[in-house]
């Protein structure tokens, strides 16, 4: 199972890969229709910095995944074979009680659309949008350790 | 062969038949339940009714789900009693059933209040699909509505029926919405949205009288006046569904009580979900927290521990999130402390016109709860932090930086970080 991993002191918190996944889960995906349009696609990864260095922080897909106990809908699913954690779009609420328990406060709410943002792996391209989109090869595509 | 039954067909009497499964292919399970539905997600009854959820996605599972796994459904089944000292349970028609081990995972009823009128038709608790399917029948005929209680189920109702179209006014005892989740200034946020999409508040007032021969007509409040409406709400609250262990060995407080491994004293039957109480984590006392999410992790250790796994329980905490006509609310453990309580720190970010209010509760330098209005962002690392019991000194002026978030604890959580190399 493939998984992101990040080497933190390449990281310059250029915010690449937040704009690349921004761009990749749009509906236009083109950067330009994207930023002019009133209500643009928002990432779902984000940057911070801590102590010194830059941290992009999105969903990891645990293992025992808190969100999915929580999910009081049915919109969440663990799937084994492919280590993710799936979110069912039509059966969603927007209750918010997966950004509730996160605990790394990887998945946000996006209040327009009352569905929360949440890494998807870029589910059907063979790699996340974000590895090519580093400049510095920070974010790394890789077996599970 | 053994023969593990389990009362209640909900978040947690599934998720403990699936951890039986998981490790115990052999042994008889047995699911009862006296409601006459298919498991269904209960938080969701306040959708179905607003007209926002199809009653298809209302299932929980199917009955595949209870053949793949060999369990044996008995729905529409009321138990009345529990005899611990024969193993056994009795049912509303007399029949016995015997167990080797048993879990209670009864949840738990609205609470009705001793009003005249209180038993009239159109008067209705809501919790379960039956209240609602019932509610929508009348729903063609009806005009307005009074809902009694300011608390989630309180506010998720007059929602529905407001998207229904019905006219709604809550009527709440105290002064301020969903008191038992967040201070005065957080509700005022709550309260400003539900009044601009034109639901009435009634605050510092109750329901004496529910008035109409036969149909009801209207309701009267302590002050005098009375409402006219086609519908009465009642959610003043739940309380667990303990009858059936009434007058009997088990202890019982407010839910039934259970150890850290969600035994009940007697060691062959369990607890767990909104019937359970359990340990309260920010408390540090016995509590009951009725809330999916903990129905579902009780749940799972209780089966765990119906298969002899000895898993400890950590504990659970209040907390809850709501969504209402675009504004997100996160409260987590304590909400509320007396004024200038020196034991207790508060940091609070307040902006009125974006309609975001956070304040954090501090003891000792540990945190102790979150009020989080309109932004929500980290209330899970918050949530860690408050179940983790780390010592934040070091960050209490960071928490509500726009930066926060995980980085910041990465250092002081209880797991090795292993994506940042
Ligand atoms: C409208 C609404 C909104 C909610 N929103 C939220 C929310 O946003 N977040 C959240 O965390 N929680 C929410 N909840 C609470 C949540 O639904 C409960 O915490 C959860 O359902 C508890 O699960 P449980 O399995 O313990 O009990 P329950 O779901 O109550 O199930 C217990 C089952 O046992 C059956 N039973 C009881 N006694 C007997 C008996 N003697 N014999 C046979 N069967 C019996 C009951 O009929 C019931 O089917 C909401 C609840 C409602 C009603």
């Amino acid at each position: 199972m493939k998984q992101l991993y990040y080497e933190v002191k390449k990281c310059l918190g250029c915010k690449s890969c937040e704009f690349a996944c921004a761009l990749t889960h749009s509906l236009t995906g083109e950067l330009f229709k994207e930023i002019n349009k009133e209500d643009p696609s928002l990432p779902r990864k984000k940057v911070l910095f801590s102590k010194g260095n830059n941290y992009p922080v999105s969903c990891r897909h645990c293992r025992e995944p808190k969100c999915v106990d929580a999910c009081m809908a049915g919109a969440l699913t663990y799937d084994k074979e492919k280590g993710m954690v799936l979110h069912d779009e039509s059966s969603c609420v927007g209750c918010w009680m997966c950004v509730m328990v996160c605990p790394y406060g990887a998945i946000r709410p996006n209040i327009k659309t009352k569905l929360p943002l949440r890494c998807d792996k870029c589910k059907d391209k063979d790699e996340p949008a974000c590895v090519s989109a580093c400049p510095t090869g920070a974010v790394i595509w890789k077996e599970e350790a | 062969m053994k023969q593990l039954v389990v009362i209640g067909n909900s978040a947690a009497g599934i998720s403990a038949v699936e951890a039986i499964r998981k490790v115990d292919k052999t042994s008889k399970i047995i699911v009862i339940s006296d409601e006459d539905y298919p498991s269904y997600y209960r938080c969701l009854i306040s959708y179905y009714l607003a007209g926002q959820v199809r009653e298809e996605k209302l299932l929980y599972r199917s009955e595949s789900f209870y053949k793949e796994n060999n369990i044996e459904l008995r729905l529409n089944r009321k138990v009345m009693r529990v005899e611990p000292k024969r193993n056994r349970i009795i049912l509303e028609d007399k029949s016995q059933l015997s167990y080797d081990s048993l879990l209670i995972a009864t949840g738990a009823s609205p609470k009705f209040p001793h009003l005249a009128g209180i038993k009239k038709r159109n008067v209705f608790g809501f919790r379960t699909i039956k209240d609602v399917k019932e509610i929508e029948k009348i729903l063609p005929v009806a005009k307005n509505a009074c809902i009694l209680g300011g608390g989630l189920i309180g506010l998720k109702a007059a929602y529905a029926l407001k998207k229904r179209n019905i006219e709604v006014k809550l009527i709440v005892k105290s002064k301020q919405v969903l008191s038992q989740m967040l201070d005065y200034k957080a509700a005022g946020f709550v309260q400003k949205k539900i009044e601009e999409n034109g639901i009435e508040l009634i605050f510092g007032q109750d329901a004496v009288e529910i008035i109409g021969d036969g149909e009801l007509k209207a309701i009267k409040l302590d002050s005098g006046k009375v409402i006219g409406c086609s519908l009465v709400i009642v959610a003043k609250g739940v309380s667990p569904n303990t009858d059936l262990v009434k007058d009997t060995p088990i202890n019982v407080r407010e839910g039934i009580i259970a150890n850290e491994f969600l035994q009940t004293n007697i060691p062959n039957i369990y607890t767990a979900g909104d019937v359970c109480e359990g340990f309260d984590l920010v408390l540090n006392a016995p509590s009951v927290n009725a809330l999916w999410p903990i129905a579902v992790e009780q749940g799972r250790v209780a089966g765990q521990n119906m298969t002899g796994q000895g898993l400890k329980y950590q504990g659970s905490l209040g907390m809850n999130s709501l969504e209402f006509f675009g504004l997100a609310v996160v409260s987590l453990g304590i909400f509320k402390i007396k004024e200038d309580d020196p034991n207790f720190e508060e940091i609070k970010f307040l902006d009125e016109k974006q309609n975001i209010y956070k304040k954090l509760i501090l003891k000792d330098n540990y945190l102790v709860g979150a009020v989080l209005v309109g932004d929500i962002r980290n209330s899970g690392v918050f949530l860690r932090l408050i179940r983790e019991r780390i010592n934040i000194s070091s960050l209490k002026d960071k928490l509500l930086n726009e930066n926060f978030g995980y980085p910041e604890i990465m250092d002081l959580v209880n797991q090795k970080e292993n994506l940042y190399v």
